[in-house]
């Protein structure tokens, strides 16, 4: 039996739970926590990206009024190096330790951290270091401004059939190359960790999403037991990605706090944020394309090159997606990464696969103009109606419906395809579109539920809630199982005490998180039908499988009794269930994705250059939505993400120095409320997965954003007749190409 | 204000304002940001750092009734103003403001670390009779606060909703997020 099949708190739409904390100022996120004796600390960057720090006088700042201490590369607990394992969940964002010598890989990297009574007396204090460096000149500004290759991965390539021969043989070809700047996070709340010692104890406030992982990190940094260490996050201000895995900032204040034995509050300044703690690598990417005159897809090359910093190897995967997109038998990826002198890149929304969707969803258009055929159609055509990489059926794949309804919803027979053909007054509006995808992943999970004597469930797990809503969606699920109102169900999320829980990360949060939540909601149940049906019991004699869970209550034929009641009745105050859940052999006989089509509208006005998003359209296929109101809120948001990446977002990196130019919200441009097209019409399609859990969700927080970007700059094409073939297209581009 | 330029940057001085409704005395530094003194000092942490540069909005507050980044004051400025924050804003009896309702309702909101900011931005443009009430002038007028989540659309809904709140009028469910495709 499913559960699942027609529920009535899953699947409708849900105020956030943690909604009046978040809107009355009272949710507590890191850097506004207070603990007595606390110290403030303020981290100095390097002013280089490239070179050697050869002196660093302390004096002058040591002697200013509240400054507590100053750490340096010649004033630091011993610290060791995190394993960095994924699979040991130690994994951390940049393995070199903060101060672990004078050389300096990237501008912003911490030369000293300054603690003091008062945050204005550390960051006066923090101004006052003297650094000195021999700057070298040889520094790798970006891989955008560079023609080196980088080092190939072997184990990140992938192939099947032989897409060269094949690529040889067809009737019509493309080979082009695609870029896309440097990004930032740029969440809304900086980095920031309040670091205390009890003891041999380390307590650690981070804005993190992954108590566990920064605990585990932790203990190996610090040589604890990893008992020892507590990592809380009960709010953070989003993350996106950089907020995964641990950072330097957060060693280095913990490591501050055991020097001066008071508790340190870090938070990072927004250029040091957007410095040191994690970017979008830029990319680039050779797509080849063959195909027979009839559009069919026969060889498919995606050649992916993206950057990692001089101290780290990250691999933003780009081609991930590519080898499951299109029925073609032909297809080979390969990836390089290229250090540059940045910080050290990180995971950011939809990692890899968004950046390798923007090249091949570009690709196919070029290719449908090349082969005179609607852009719609010549997906449908090369459709894959199984996973052509992994030869598995998909456990539920709806995007032709997606394709099919976004494009009615759009207009898109309207069409026009002739460049330039459709105006509105002084505008040239464009259309473009493109698919979007993100794999469906879950890992173990575990948690643990009460039911309390006083009417209330509670519920535990490890994971966070970044803002995507898990604590309401674990309420949901509680009040699903039990029958207690949503508002009665009280959720604990963020502590690494609490039973193991995922990162909040790739969109696997929900479907690891939930099934686990409701093992222990009936291990919980279980636990109370054990004490009731006993001799004494409520339900004497009754065989507890007949006993029903119904409205908050257990219900026999003849009679239903709360929860509350029955714990009341036999003196007991609560009863404790313990769940895990994690993927298991259906992972051997189905491929999980999600799938989705973002179709764009853009206006182009020559006369005053001014290029906008006007409408978006797009059909979203993750399964089962848990709460609509928040998801359909993701992928909206994700859209305006995508606009971002489109025409807005560049880390500008000094050609000649490697130095970052626009590390500040204002100069590093996103999307504004004026930026909003004046239509984000979204649709959720609601085909519950049960395939990959039972209920029958498959996460949302990444799709949103793959397919905005090519839809974009497909529209711009058809718009403009120019093909930008990097991204962000902003208006100098524009101005630049089209006078 | 008073006239600070003779005072020696490390001593105090007293700054007497109305906070949230109560009379408030904090010694400050005649340099001290009036965000880092709410924050830090005062411990009131609702309103948010975002860039401390007046670039993201996340810090706004409302100073004699008109928003302003808190980021960009010092807290010497404030002598005998009023100043509100988020904390201020719902009713003694806990009772949410008709934008803090509807930013609940419209789900106007994600990580909600802009938030407070977004509703003291709210706040003041709907008793802001300078800027027209449709859609494309709230969204210019709401521009100086930044939402990295995106939930512009939301949120543009939550403060058309709580016009016609404040108005009298039922909540006029705009064409803009009243669908719902789930």
């Amino acid at each position: 039996m499913n559960e699942m099949t027609d529920p009535t708190v899953i699947g409708q739409r849900t105020p956030r739970v943690d909604g009046e904390y978040k809107l009355t100022g009272r949710a507590g996120y890191t850097g506004e926590l207070h603990v007595e004796d606390m110290l403030y600390g303020y981290p100095v960057p390097a002013t280089i990206a490239h070179g050697v720090l050869t002196s660093l006088d302390v004096d002058a700042a040591r002697g200013m009024p509240g400054v507590v201490d100053i750490l340096h590369h010649r004033r630091v607990p011993k610290l060791y190096r995190s394993p960095n394992s994924m699979g040991h969940g130690d994994q951390v964002s940049e393995i070199r330790l903060p101060f672990e010598d004078e050389r300096i890989h990237y501008h912003g990297q911490y030369v000293a951290l300054v603690v003091a009574e008062t945050f204005d007396q550390a960051r006066a204090a923090a101004h006052a270091v003297v650094a000195r460096y021999r700057q070298e000149d040889d520094a790798r500004p970006s891989l955008l401004l560079t023609d080196a290759e980088g080092d190939l991965l072997e184990e990140e390539g992938d192939s099947r059939g032989d897409p060269d021969a094949a690529f040889e043989r067809a009737a019509v070809t493309l080979d082009e190359t695609y870029c896309i700047e440097a990004e930032s996070h740029l969440q809304m709340e900086m980095h920031a960790t309040l670091a205390e010692w009890r003891g041999k104890r380390l307590i650690v406030h981070e804005s993190t999403q992954g108590v566990v992982y920064q605990r585990n990190a932790l203990a190996r940094t610090f040589d604890l037991p990893q008992e020892d260490v507590e990592v809380i996050s009960h709010y953070i201000g989003s993350g996106f990605g950089n907020k995964l895995f641990m950072w330097p900032h957060a060693i280095a204040t913990a490591a501050a706090a055991q020097l001066v034995g008071r508790p340190v509050k870090t938070v990072l300044p927004r250029q040091q944020d957007m410095l040191t703690a994690g970017n979008r690598p830029a990319s680039r990417q050779r797509i080849r394309l063959g195909a027979e005159r009839d559009g069919t897809l026969t060889s498919i090359r995606h050649d992916s090159t993206t950057e990692t910093s001089t101290v780290d190897r990250y691999v933003d995967s780009c081609g991930g997606a590519t080898p499951s997109a299109y029925a073609c038998d032909n297809v080979a990826i390969s990836q390089r990464i290229l250090p540059v002198n940045h910080g050290t890149p990180c995971p950011m929304r939809a990692p890899g696969e968004v950046s390798g969707v923007y090249a091949l969803e570009a690709a196919i258009d070029e290719l449908a103009i090349a082969l005179a055929m609607d852009p719609v159609e010549l997906r449908l055509h090369n459709y894959a109606q199984h996973d052509p990489q992994s030869g598995l059926p998909w456990s539920s794949k709806q995007l032709d419906k997606c394709l099919r309804s976004a494009a009615d919803r759009f207009g898109w027979s309207q069409r026009d395809p002739g460049i330039g053909a459709m105006r509105d007054g002084d505008e040239i509006i464009g259309y473009g579109m493109a698919s979007a995808t993100w794999s469906a992943g879950r890992q173990p999970c575990e948690a643990r539920v009460e039911l309390r004597a006083d009417g209330s469930v509670f519920a535990a797990c490890g994971t966070q809630d970044i803002g995507t809503g898990t604590y309401t969606i674990v309420a949901q699920t509680a009040a699903e199982l039990t029958g207690v109102p949503v508002e009665r169900v009280d959720v604990k999320l963020g502590e690494s005490s609490l039973p193991a829980g995922p990162l909040s990360g790739g969109s696997m949060t929900t479907a690891t998180t939930l099934p686990a939540v409701a093992a222990a909601v009936r291990d919980a149940v279980d636990a109370l039908k054990e004490i009731v049906t006993k001799p004494e019991g409520a339900f004497a004699g009754v065989d507890p499988d007949a006993l029903q869970v119904r409205d908050g209550g257990l219900a026999s034929e003849d009679k239903h009794i709360s929860f509350a009641e029955l714990l009341a009745m036999h003196d007991v105050a609560s009863v404790n269930g313990k769940g895990q859940a994690a993927p298991g052999g259906e992972q051997e006989e189905y491929s999980f994705r999600s799938f989705g089509a973002h179709f764009v509208e853009v206006r182009w006005d020559p006369g005053i250059s001014r290029l906008r998003v006007s409408r978006v359209v797009s059909s979203i296929d993750v399964g089962r939505a848990i709460n609509p109101l928040a998801a359909r809120n993701q992928v909206e948001g994700a859209i305006v993400m995508g606009i971002g990446m489109g025409i807005l977002e560049k880390l500008e990196y000094d050609p000649r120095d490697a130095r970052l130019m626009n590390s500040n919200a204002s100069d590093y441009r996103v999307a504004v409320h004026a930026d909003m097209p004046e239509v984000v019409d979204v649709e959720l399609l609601d085909y519950p997965d049960f395939r990959f859990n039972e209920f029958g969700a498959r996460g949302i927080g990444e799709i949103g954003l793959t397919g905005v970007g090519p839809a974009i700059a497909n529209a711009v094409h058809h718009a403009t007749g120019k093909r930008f073939r990097t991204l962000p297209i902003t208006v100098d581009k524009l101005v630049e190409a089209l006078g | 204000m008073k006239d600070y330029s003779e005072h020696s940057p490390d001593a105090t001085v007293p700054v007497h304002l109305t906070l949230n409704g109560e009379p408030v005395s904090v010694d400050v530094t005649p340099n001290a940001i009036l965000l880092d003194v709410l924050r830090e000092q005062l411990q009131l942490g609702g309103t948010k750092k975002g860039c401390d540069h007046g670039q993201c909005g996340a810090c706004t507050v409302h100073v004699d009734g008109i928003a302003m980044n808190s980021c960009l004051r010092l807290a010497v400025m404030c002598e005998g103003q009023e100043v509100t924050t988020i904390e201020g804003l719902a009713e003694a009896d806990g009772r949410l403001h008709p934008v803090q309702q509807a930013f609940l309702e419209r789900d106007a909101y994600q990580c909600g670390y802009c938030t407070p900011g977004q509703i003291m931005s709210a706040t003041a443009m709907l008793d802001d009779e300078r800027i027209a009430s449709d859609d494309a002038a709230v969204r210019e007028a709401m521009s100086g606060n930044i939402c990295r989540c995106g939930a512009y659309r939301n949120i543009l809904a939550a403060i058309q909703d709580a016009r016609q709140q404040m108005q009298g009028a039922d909540p006029a469910r705009s064409d803009l997020a009243s669908e719902v495709r789930s």
